[in-house]
């Protein structure tokens, strides 16, 4: 299944994900009329500032093995599919009872305000590539097989280690 | 059925010229979406560019000509406000002459209409045509212009991928032009070694291998100590040196002042830090160099371009691919209003004012019998002639002088001495509010023509959706301008403005409007029809008369201001990733407001602390020219002594200081002595 896959060391906080997040998921997909709307559409995707480390780390849902989120919801709204490992969350079952909130390692379910649900990252199923990956201008952010970024991972250390040893041949 | 149509255009905030389309569903904006082809951001926006349509939607915008009389604003049509603009500027003209008029263009609107801009204040006899380019790199006009024959950037921002190494030296560039990291990232995935040179401790910083914390205003030691190391380490090119450049002798002798040493005690810098950058920098294969308003803003901010250029030149890291100079703009069209002339000194193509061939070429063009010969004011010295009384009537095309020129108090009273203020805009500026007449304007969207981004790529964009009200494109406001003064000036549309400014600025030759609709744009020089155009400048010969590039000493000299007793603080001015310029569009966008929703101050802790002031404090700053009020905000980004304030809200430059550099005119942004208290 591919995944949102985050490589921190490469973030530098703009923030462009969070923005996409929130007008995707906005009725009108607009941003203008995005901020009219009620309840005013949220961000899935979150960018912590971490200051000792002087470093903005993105932080989004992880679709966890056995999902603890889904587990513990009482009236089933999140569920995972087998398969895919996608977390989804239903409003319609939804009764704000934030408990879901509470068993994420990664504090990454908000919760909507005004009609008190709770919010969170759905992998944007109306597209091909999520909103806040196409967003990053960085490619902090990845939409991949864990396996596959791993390979992407292993190709630019090589060329590093390459390229070192090109200096010390010349 | 559900019918969007999507049309492509550029963002109209910053320079890169990132390329996305509009959505547009029944003649209205639906939404955006990337444009993954676009060679400049591959599809990805930053927070600015992702909010642009709020812009075109916003309740704000202007929606018909509004005149100012006892009771407040009055909306007229346009007849009334054009003859009336023309009338009062033809009287001011008739009797005072014509250099008590100015005209200040925007870098925010089309290359077309900057030239027509340009084109009627010339055709009324004056060469008061300024732009705000003035404010953030007109140095680099002159100071590259001097040593490259060209001030403008060597190479592609895309072509930043290529560097092996990457010297960012006063440049925020993760924040203010989020999407250059992409390339610097991608540089660095491939073994680049990124060298920061900055104040204050940003983003970009985080993305360095090395970073150099320099005190504000002292760039021209940095650049001079690091070639001074290169120079005796022997690490220039030698035979670059001898075959294309002039003046090496002159550049040696000065260096052997700036020892590692010596330009770290002027610096700050370790003495070592600044050795291994030398050394990075001058063994690298090829090697770039990024600037921006850090290095710009300066009363030396022409000899900080030039030590730049300097640098990069012993070093022979121009004119091949990721090696060059890389200035970067700050608004999306700073670049083509420079290129067409709306600077009191330039023609269009930078022919200079005074010159008579340059002159020759444009009276044919323009069918005109005579034009003024001596350069006109600058955006500062409008202001102080018009409180000197010798600027009666001022034209101001989307600028917000208020905001975003320095000594703002100054800048108001100086807008209040004016006999007649037209100002055409999107909304109602804080500038706008000294008016007389306002006419509402176009958005980006709105209208068609061409921009020029930081990397000279000219690119066209279409009108995708009507402007609200009665607002008019500006091509056409100036157009009934023109007539109602009688100068003509007839172009069918914008196309028909370009083909002449293909004429008029030698490196748009080739340039016509058909060609940009093809694929992302045409880079400058594109001397004729047939030529490609240059993404990659200086590869065989400098812009010089010779071809040869200048290499010219530059001595580091003290900031306007310095600390002292009655002021001990330094304060600096910058951007943040959410708001841009004087914020007018930006502090409109809820998204954006939300994350950076008022004035702050960055404070080091320790400096906090000597002074009592915690967290989310409200102080008062204050420097010779004023004082404001902003939140404290306690962080390690800035050293002890020095303070940070963005520039995008209106208090911040009530602050800062009106001291110009001599040669380019920019005033020094970057430094101002200032004190603080508590509320
Ligand atoms: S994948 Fe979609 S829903 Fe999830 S964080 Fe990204 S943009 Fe938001
Ligand atoms: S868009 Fe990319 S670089 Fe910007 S904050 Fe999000 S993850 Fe970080
Ligand atoms: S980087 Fe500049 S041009 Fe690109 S989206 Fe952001 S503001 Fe617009």
């Amino acid at each position: 299944m591919k995944e949102v896959l985050i490589r921190p060391e490469l973030c530098m906080g703009c923030r462009s994900c969070e923005i996409a997040c929130a007008v995707e998921h906005s009725e009108s997909k607009n941003l203008f009329a995005a901020v009219m709307e009620k309840p005013t559409p949220q961000k899935r995707i979150y960018v912590e500032y971490v200051p000792e480390y002087n470093a903005a780390i993105p932080m989004t849902c992880r679709h966890c093995e056995d999902a603890p989120c889904t587990t513990v919801c009482p009236t089933k709204a999140l569920k995972q599919d087998e398969i895919t490992r996608v977390v989804t969350h239903s409003t319609d079952l939804c009764i704000g009872c934030w408990t879901c909130s509470m068993v994420c390692n990664y504090g990454v379910i908000g919760r909507q305000k005004e009609a008190r649900v709770a919010v969170k990252c759905n992998l944007c199923p109306d597209r091909e590539i999520p909103a806040c990956v196409e967003a990053c201008p960085t490619n902090a952010l990845v939409f991949l097989e864990v396996k596959k970024l791993s390979g992407v991972k292993r190709t630019e250390a090589a060329l590093k280690l390459a390229r070192g040893m090109q200096g010390k041949a010349l | 059925m559900e019918e969007k149509n999507l049309y492509p255009t550029i963002c109209p905030y910053c320079s890169l010229g990132c390329g996305f389309f509009l959505e547009i569903k029944e003649g209205k904006i639906a939404g955006l979406s990337y444009m993954p082809g676009h060679p400049v951001n591959e599809g990805s926006l930053c927070p600015k560019g992702n909010a642009s349509t709020e812009v075109l939607t916003h309740p704000d915008r202007l929606l018909h000509p509004l005149l100012k009389t006892e009771n407040g604003w009055k909306e007229i049509g346009w007849e009334e406000a054009l003859s009336l603009a023309a009338a009062k500027m033809g009287s001011t003209l008739k009797e005072y002459g014509p250099d008590a008029l100015a005209f200040l263009g925007s870098a925010k609107c089309s290359n077309e209409e900057n030239y027509l801009f340009q084109k009627i204040a010339r055709l009324l006899g004056t060469n008061n045509v300024d732009n705000c380019a003035r404010l953030c790199h007109a140095s680099t006009l002159t100071g590259l212009g001097k040593s490259l024959g060209a001030g403008a950037m060597t190479n592609p921002l895309s072509d930043l991928e290529n560097s092996d190494c990457i010297f960012v030296v006063g440049s925020n560039f993760a924040e203010n032009h989020p999407v250059i990291s992409r390339w610097i990232l991608r540089a660095k995935e491939r073994g680049a070694f990124v060298i920061v040179a900055d104040p204050r401790r940003t983003p970009s910083t985080w993305l360095s291998d090395l970073f150099l914390r320099l005190r504000p205003g002292t760039d021209v030691a940095l650049l001079n100590g690091m070639m001074h190391v290169i120079v005796s380490e022997g690490l220039q090119d030698r035979e670059f040196i001898r075959k294309r450049t002039l003046g090496f002798e002159r550049l040696e002798k000065i260096l052997s002042e700036y020892a590692p040493e010596a330009a770290s005690a002027i610096t700050g810098v370790p003495a070592g830090d600044i050795i291994k950058a030398a050394r990075e920098y001058a063994k690298a294969n090829a090697a770039a160099i990024l600037y921006s308003m850090g290095i710009t803003q300066h009363i030396s901010g022409t000899d900080n371009v030039i030590a730049c250029s300097d640098l990069a030149l012993i070093c022979g890291q121009v004119g091949k691919k990721g090696a060059g100079i890389f200035p970067l703009r700050g608004q999306n069209n700073v670049q083509g209003a420079c290129d067409m002339g709306a600077l009191s000194e330039y023609f269009p193509g930078y022919g200079k004012v005074g010159d008579k061939e340059a002159a020759a070429r444009l009276k044919k063009i323009w069918a005109a019998e005579k034009l003024s010969e001596k350069p006109g004011l600058t955006t500062a010295k409008m202001s102080e002639a018009a409180h000197a009384g010798k600027l009666k009537a001022l034209y101001l095309l989307g600028e917000d002088p208020v905001n975003s020129h320095p000594d703002s108090l100054n800048v108001r009273k100086a807008l209040e001495k004016l006999d007649f203020l037209v100002v055409q805009d999107i909304f109602m500026t804080d500038t706008a509010e000294y008016a007389d007449l306002i006419l509402p304007a176009a958005a980006w969207a709105e209208k068609e023509g061409s921009f020029t981004s930081t990397e000279r790529r000219v690119q066209w964009v279409s009108r995708a959706i009507a402007p609200p009200g009665e607002a008019k494109a500006d091509l056409e406001i100036l157009q009934g301008f023109a007539e109602k003064l009688g100068l003509g000036l007839e172009y069918r549309d914008a196309g028909e403005v370009l083909a002449e400014i293909s004429r008029a600025a030698p490196m748009y030759g080739g340039i016509t409007k058909e060609r940009l609709l093809q694929a992302y744009g045409v880079s400058w020089p594109c001397p004729e029809s047939g030529h490609p155009g240059t993404p990659i400048m200086h590869t065989e010969r400098f812009n010089t008369p010779d071809g040869l590039a200048r290499l010219i000493p530059v001595e580091y000299r003290l900031p306007a201001e310095s600390p002292e007793p009655a002021y001990p603080f330094l304060l600096t001015t910058g951007r943040t990733g959410l708001h841009y310029n004087g914020g007018s569009m930006s502090r409109r966008s809820s998204f954006l407001l939300e994350k950076e929703p008022e004035l702050f101050v960055e404070i080091n802790p320790s400096d906090a602390q000597t002074m009592k002031i915690e967290e989310g404090n409200n102080i008062i700053l204050e420097t010779r020219r004023g004082s404001t009020q902003a939140k404290a905000r306690l962080t390690e980004r800035v050293s002890r002594g020095v303070f940070f304030m963005p520039f995008h809200f209106s208090g911040t430059n009530m602050l800062t200081g009106d001291a110009l550099d001599r040669e380019a005119g920019i005033p020094e942004f970057k430094v101002s002595a200032c004190r603080v208290r508590r509320v």
